[in-house]
C-alpha cells in the first residue's frame, strides 16, 4: 500500500519535472537568464524579508550542515554564503569525502561545535543516530513536505528525518552509439526499446563488445571501477535488485537475514559488466567514478550505470545531451517487461537535538529558506539538479536535465519504478564486504562463493553488530 | 646558581612541563586506561577489563596487518640501509658532481607523505596500466609500491649519515689495512663497518620505528585497498577508532599493542647493534 | 678532507648523473601531468600534454579554488612556524633547568622525555585529539601547546646532551656578575646553544610541516586546513578524484619545500647528522 503511494506521489513529482523541461539547455545561458530576472526576483526577496524579520531578530545561534553529497559541495557553500549575507546568521557547510560520511559524522559530533544538521540514508542509517535526532514535526520541511513517506517518523510519532532529494539511476546509455549499432550487420535489434530484459541486454552487448572496433569504442559497459569513488555504484546501486525481488517474493520491508535467493540474477549482471568493459578486470581496483563518467561522457562506453545526479559530470563533452537516456537495469528477474527505473532517496536531513535551542532556531530557518526562498529553489534547481518532495517546488523550479527525463518517461509509461531498499542495508561494513569480495571475484583473485558469503553470512553478523 | 635556578621553576620549566603534560603525559595514561573499558567518547567509559584485548587478537585484519607491518618494515630497513650505505660509499670516492647527486637524493625527505603518496599512485599506476594491472590489484603490488616509496623517501637521509660516519673514519686505518694487503672486501667487512656501526645503529633504529609506524604514505598510496589487505597497523588502528561506533576500546587497546611492539623492537634493536659497536 | 682520484670516475659520475635524473623523474611526472586535461591524466600518464590534453593553468586555478590553496598555505606557515619557535625557546629553557637543578623531578622529567619518543601517535591518538578539543586547542594557536608538548621529547632531550658539554664556570661567572638566570641564559647559554637551536629547528620543521595526523585530529578542520590535509580532502571530497586539480596542488605542495631546501641545504644537511649523532 504505501509502496504505491510512493509511486503515485514520484509520478505525480516527476510529471511535474517533465513539464517543467523547457528551451534552453545550456548552462551558462541559464546563468545568464538568472541574472536578467535576478532584479525582479530581488523584490520578491525583499519583500519575504519584511515578513521574516522578526523571526531573523531572534535568531542569533549559526548553522553547521555536514553534506552527503560531494558532487554539490561548492554549491552549498556558495548557497550558504548568500543566506548568511541575507541574514546575517553564520552557516558551516562541511561536506564528508566519498565514502566516509559515517566516520566524519561521528568524530565532528564529539566535538563542542557539532553538526546541527546532518544527513542519515535511511532507516538502517537513522539506527545509529535517533537519539540525536530533533523532533521536525513542526518545522516548515515537514511541514512543506507532499507526504509522510518522505519522512522518518518513529513509533511514537516524532519526524526524525525528513528527505530533500529524491533521485533516479538505471543503465544510462549512449542513444548515438546504439542507434549506429542498429545499423551494423546482423544487429540483434532495430530499437534501443527492444531491450527490455536481461537476456536481450546481455545478447545486445556482447554483440556490441565484439563489434567494438567498428562502433569506435573501448567498450560496451563503462568500467565498473572498485576504486571507493565508483565502488558504491555496484556493492549498493546493484546491490539493490537482488534484495529488491527478494523482498518482493518474502513480502518483507526489511530484515535481519538475506536468503540471497536472487544472487544468481546479480553475479551474471556483474559479469556482464566486467567482461564487456572498458578495461580488463584486473584493472577495476584502481578505476575511479571519475574514469568511467570520462569513458561514458567521450563516446567510449555505451552504457554506465549511475544516475540522475551525475548529470553535471557527464554533460559538456562529447555526447550530446539529446544522446542521453535511461533504460531500467535488467537482471533477470521478475516482470521485466514492466520494470521501471530506480527511484528514491537516501538523503534525509535531521536536526541535530543536542545543539543549543538558537542553533536549531537557526537550522530551522535555514531549511526553510532553502526549500522557500527563490534563491535556494533556483540553485535546487539549476545547480543541484535536485528533484524534491517539497510543495514549494512547483512546476517552474523542476531541473531540466535529460535524464531526469528519462525518469519520467518510464514512469510516464506506466512502468514500476524499484524503491531505493539498500538503505535497509545492515551497516557500511556489510556493502565493504560485498564490493571487496566482487573486486577480488572480478579480478580472479578470489570467488563467487566468497560474495555469497559476504551477502548472506555478512548480512547477519553485521545486523548483530549494528543492533547488539 | 643551582638554588637560585630552582626558584625559576615557573619561567623554565613550566610552559613544556604543562605542554607535555597535555600533549603527551594524560593522554598517554588515559589511553592505556581507556583500552580497558567500553567507550565512544572520553567521558562515557566503563571498565570492562580485557575485553578490547581479547577482541585484538582474534581481529582477523589486525592480526593480517601486523604481519604485513613486520614484513614492510624489515624489507625496507635491509632496502634502505644497504643501497643507502652503498651509494655513501660511492659518494665518498670524490668523483665529479658529489654535491649535486647528495643533494638530491635527499630531497624526497622533506616532501611530506601524503604529497609522497599521491606522486608515486600517479606513476606506479600509470606503469602497472601497461600490463593491465593497478596498484590496488592485490596486496602484493600495493606492498612493493610501498617499499619503492620509502626507499626514494628515505635513502638519503640515511646517505647522509653514513657519509659522515665514513668521513670520520681516520684515512691512516684503512691505508694501513692496505699496507697489510687487505682486499677491498676485507677493509669493508672488517675496517669500514665495524667504524660506521653508530651510523648503521642510528640509521636501522629510524628505518626501523618509521616503518613501524608508516601512516601517512600507507593512506594516500592505497588506503589499505584491496579490502583492508594492503593496511599497516597504524592505518588498521585508525580505522578501528574511526571506522564503527563501539570499537574505540578495541582501537585503543590495539594502540596499547603496538605501542609495546614499538618499544620492544626499539630497545632490541639498540642492544643488539650496541654491542657491536667499536669502541672508539 | 683529502681523497684520492678513483679509477673510472667519469664512469661513475654517468652512473649517478642517470639515477639522478631517475630520482626526479617523480616530480616532474607530477609537474608534467599537472598541465594535462584530467580525463587525460590517469589514462596517458606518460605523454607530453600538446594539443587538447594542454589546459594551460587551469587545473591551477581550479584546485586553489576547491581547496583554497592559500588559507591552507597561510595555515602551514603560521602553525609551522610559530611551533617551531615556541618550541626551541621553551625546550631550550626546560632544558636548561633539568641539567642544572639536580632533582628526582629533573631525572624523572629526561628519561620521560626520552620515553615519549618511542611512543607511536597512534597511542594517544584520540584521548589527545578529544582532550585538545576539551581545553579549545582546535585553533592554530591551540596547536602550536599541542606541538610543543608532543614535540618536547626529542628536543629537551637533544637540548640536554649539548648542555652538559657547556662548562658550567661560564655560567656561573655571569651569576657573579649578578645576572639574574633569566639574563645568564639568554645571555650566555642560549648563543652557545645556537647550533643545535638549528638542528632542532629543521627536524621539528619537518616533522610538523609535513604532518598529516595530528592537525586532521586536533584542528577544527571546517576552519583551518594545513597543506596535507587539503591535498588528501582533494582525493575524497568532491566525490570523485579530480586528477588535474590533484597535481597542480602537488606541485604547488613541493615549490615551498624546495625554496626551503635551496636556501637552508647546507643546515639541513648539518641538522640531520647532528641530530642523528645525538640521538
Amino acid at each position: 500500500m504505501k509502496k504505491k503511494l510512493v509511486s503515485i506521489l514520484l509520478i505525480a513529482a516527476l510529471t511535474a519535472a517533465a513539464a517543467a523541461g523547457c528551451g534552453n539547455r545550456d548552462n551558462n545561458e541559464n546563468a545568464a537568464d538568472d541574472k536578467n530576472t535576478s532584479n525582479q526576483e530581488n523584490e520578491a526577496v525583499d519583500n519575504d524579508n519584511g515578513g521574516e524579520d522578526d523571526l531573523i531578530q531572534e535568531v542569533s545561534g549559526s548553522v553547521y550542515y555536514l553534506n552527503f553529497k560531494p558532487e554539490q559541495a561548492q554549491q552549498w557553500k556558495d548557497l550558504a554564503e548568500e543566506y548568511s549575507d541575507e541574514t546575517g546568521i553564520p552557516v558551516t557547510i562541511e561536506t564528508a569525502a566519498s565514502g566516509t560520511y559515517e566516520s566524519t559524522l561521528k568524530s565532528e559530533m564529539a566535538k563542542s561545535e557539532a553538526p546541527t544538521l546532518f544527513q542519515v540514508n535511511g532507516p538502517a542509517g537513522l539506527a545509529a543516530w535517533k537519539d540525536y535526532c530533533y523532533d521536525l514535526k513542526d518545522s516548515a520541511v515537514y511541514k512543506n513536505l507532499k507526504s509522510d513517506d518522505f519522512a522518518l517518523i518513529s513509533d511514537d510519532g516524532q519526524v526524525q528525518g525528513v528527505a530533500y532529494v529524491i533521485e533516479t539511476y538505471g543503465l544510462i546509455y549512449n542513444k548515438e552509439i546504439l542507434e549506429d549499432y542498429c545499423e551494423t550487420n546482423g544487429a540483434k535489434i532495430k530499437d534501443v526499446s527492444e531491450i527490455n530484459s536481461f537476456a536481450k541486454l546481455k545478447e545486445v552487448a556482447d554483440d556490441m563488445q565484439a563489434k567494438k572496433d567498428e562502433l569506435e569504442i573501448k567498450g560496451v559497459f563503462a568500467s565498473a571501477g572498485m576504486d571507493s569513488s565508483s565502488d558504491w555504484r555496484y556493492k549498493t546501486h546493484l546491490a539493490n535488485m537482488p534484495i529488491y525481488f527478494e523482498y518482493q517474493d518474502d513480502d518483507l520491508d526489511t530484515t535481519d537475514a538475506i536468503k540471497g535467493t536472487y544472487l544468481d540474477a546479480y553475479k551474471n549482471m556483474w559479469d556482464l559488466y566486467i567482461t564487456d568493459s572498458t578495461v580488463e578486470p584486473t584493472m577495476l581496483s584502481g578505476m575511479t567514478g571519475e574514469d568511467a563518467a570520462a569513458e561514458f561522457s567521450m563516446g567510449e562506453a555505451a552504457f554506465y550505470q549511475n544516475g540522475t545526479w551525475v548529470y553535471n559530470d557527464i554533460a559538456g563533452n562529447d555526447v550530446d545531451d539529446e544522446d542521453m537516456g535511461m533504460l531500467p537495469i535488467y537482471i533477470g528477474v521478475g516482470d521485466e517487461q514492466n520494470q521501471g527505473l530506480c527511484t528514491g532517496s537516501e538523503n534525509y536531513w535531521c536536526v541535530n537535538k543536542n545543539a543549543s535551542q538558537d542553533d536549531i532556531d537557526a537550522t530551522l530557518h535555514f531549511m526553510e529558506w532553502v526549500i522557500t526562498s527563490d534563491r535556494g529553489r533556483e540553485t535546487f534547481r539549476d545547480e543541484m539538479g535536485f528533484v524534491t518532495p517539497f510543495e514549494t517546488f512547483t512546476e517552474e523550479y523542476q531541473p531540466e536535465n535529460p535524464l531526469v527525463a528519462a525518469a519520467n518517461e518510464y514512469i510516464d509509461s506506466g512502468k514500476n519504478s524499484i524503491p531505493w531498499v539498500f538503505s535497509t542495508i545492515p551497516s557500511e561494513g556489510w556493502k565493504n564486504g560485498v564490493g571487496s569480495a566482487l573486486l577480488e571475484y572480478a579480478q580472479g583473485t578470489g570467488d563467487w562463493d566468497a560474495v555469497k558469503k559476504a551477502f548472506i553470512e555478512g548480512w547477519e553478523s553485521e545486523y548483530r553488530a549494528v543492533n547488539e | 646558581m643551582h638554588k637560585s635556578l630552582k626558584r625559576y621553576f615557573p619561567v623554565f620549566a613550566f610552559p613544556t612541563l604543562a605542554a607535555f603534560t597535555i600533549g603527551f603525559f594524560i593522554p598517554f595514561v588515559m589511553g592505556i586506561y581507556l583500552s580497558f573499558c567500553k567507550f565512544t567518547t572520553v567521558t562515557d567509559a566503563r571498565f570492562i577489563g580485557f575485553g578490547n584485548y581479547l577482541k585484538v587478537f582474534t581481529d582477523k585484519t589486525f592480526l593480517h596487518s601486523l604481519w604485513y607491518t613486520v614484513a614492510f618494515t624489515i624489507v625496507s630497513v635491509v632496502f634502505i640501509n644497504v643501497l643507502a650505505f652503498a651509494v655513501a660509499m660511492l659518494l665518498t670516492k670524490g668523483i665529479k658532481g658529489t654535491n649535486l647527486f647528495r643533494t638530491v637524493f635527499f630531497m624526497p625527505n622533506l616532501i611530506g607523505g601524503i604529497v609522497l603518496g599521491y606522486i608515486w599512485q600517479l606513476l606506479l599506476n600509470g606503469i602497472l596500466a601497461q600490463y593491465q594491472k593497478t596498484l590496488t590489484y592485490n596486496s602484493v603490488y600495493g606492498f612493493w609500491g610501498l617499499v619503492i616509496l620509502m626507499c626514494w623517501q628515505q635513502i638519503g637521509y640515511m646517505m647522509i649519515i653514513y657519509i659522515s660516519g665514513i668521513q670520520n673514519i681516520p684515512g691512516e686505518l684503512i691505508e694501513a689495512a692496505k699496507i697489510d694487503g687487505a682486499k677491498p672486501a676485507q677493509i669493508l667487512f672488517h675496517v669500514t663497518i665495524p667504524m660506521v656501526m653508530p651510523s648503521i645503529t642510528i640509521c636501522t633504529f629510524l628505518t626501523l620505528t618509521n616503518g613501524f609506524k608508516l601512516f601517512d604514505q600507507n593512506l594516500a598510496l592505497t588506503n589499505g585497498e584491496p579490502s583492508r589487505m594492503s593496511e599497516l597497523l597504524a592505518l588498521n588502528i585508525f580505522n578501528t577508532f574511526y571506522g564503527r561506533t563501539g570499537y574505540e576500546g578495541v582501537g585503543q587497546a590495539k594502540a596499547v599493542v603496538f605501542f609495546l611492539l614499538v618499544t620492544i623492537i626499539a630497545i632490541i634493536q639498540i642492544r643488539l647493534t650496541r654491542t657491536k659497536e667499536v669502541q672508539q | 678532507m683529502e681523497v684520492k682520484k678513483v679509477k673510472h670516475g667519469w664512469l661513475l659520475t654517468v652512473f649517478f648523473s642517470l639515477l639522478t635524473v631517475a630520482w626526479v623523474f617523480p616530480i616532474l611526472l607530477v609537474v608534467i601531468n599537472s598541465f594535462k586535461k584530467k580525463v587525460y591524466i590517469s589514462r596517458k600518464p606518460f605523454e607530453i600534454p600538446f594539443g587538447k590534453m594542454f589546459v594551460e593553468l587551469e587545473n591551477y586555478v581550479r584546485g586553489m579554488e576547491k581547496i583554497k590553496f592559500f588559507d591552507a598555505l597561510k595555515n602551514s606557515l603560521f602553525i609551522t612556524i610559530c611551533s617551531v619557535a615556541v618550541i626551541i625557546l621553551c625546550t631550550s629553557m626546560c632544558a636548561w633547568y633539568i641539567s642544572r637543578v639536580k632533582s628526582a623531578f629533573s631525572t624523572a622529567m629526561y628519561y620521560l622525555c626520552l620515553f615519549s619518543m618511542i611512543v607511536p601517535f597512534q597511542m594517544v591518538m584520540f584521548t589527545l585529539s578529544k582532550l585538545a578539543n576539551m581545553l579549545h586547542l582546535y585553533s592554530p594557536i591551540g596547536i602550536i601547546l599541542v606541538y610543543l608538548g608532543f614535540g618536547a621529547g626529542l628536543s629537551v632531550f637533544m637540548f640536554c646532551g649539548f648542555v652538559r658539554g657547556i662548562p658550567l664556570e661560564i655560567e656561573e661567572a655571569a651569576m657573579i656578575d649578578g645576572c639574574t638566570p633569566i639574563q645568564t641564559f639568554f645571555h650566555v647559554v642560549f648563543p652557545i646553544l645556537k647550533p643545535t637551536c638549528i638542528t632542532v629547528a629543521i627536524l621539528q620543521t619537518m616533522w610538523i610541516w609535513n604532518d598529516y595526523l595530528l592537525p586532521y585530529l586536533v584542528l577544527d578542520i571546517k576552519r583551518w586546513k594545513t597543506i596535507p590535509i587539503a591535498i588528501q580532502y582533494l582525493k575524497g571530497g568532491y566525490g570523485s578524484v579530480d586528477m588535474g586539480a590533484m597535481m597542480a596542488m602537488l606541485v604547488l605542495a613541493i615549490i615551498p619545500i624546495i625554496i626551503f631546501y635551496m636556501f637552508c641545504q647546507k643546515y639541513i644537511i648539518k641538522g640531520v647528522v647532528a641530530g642523528a649523532v645525538k640521538g
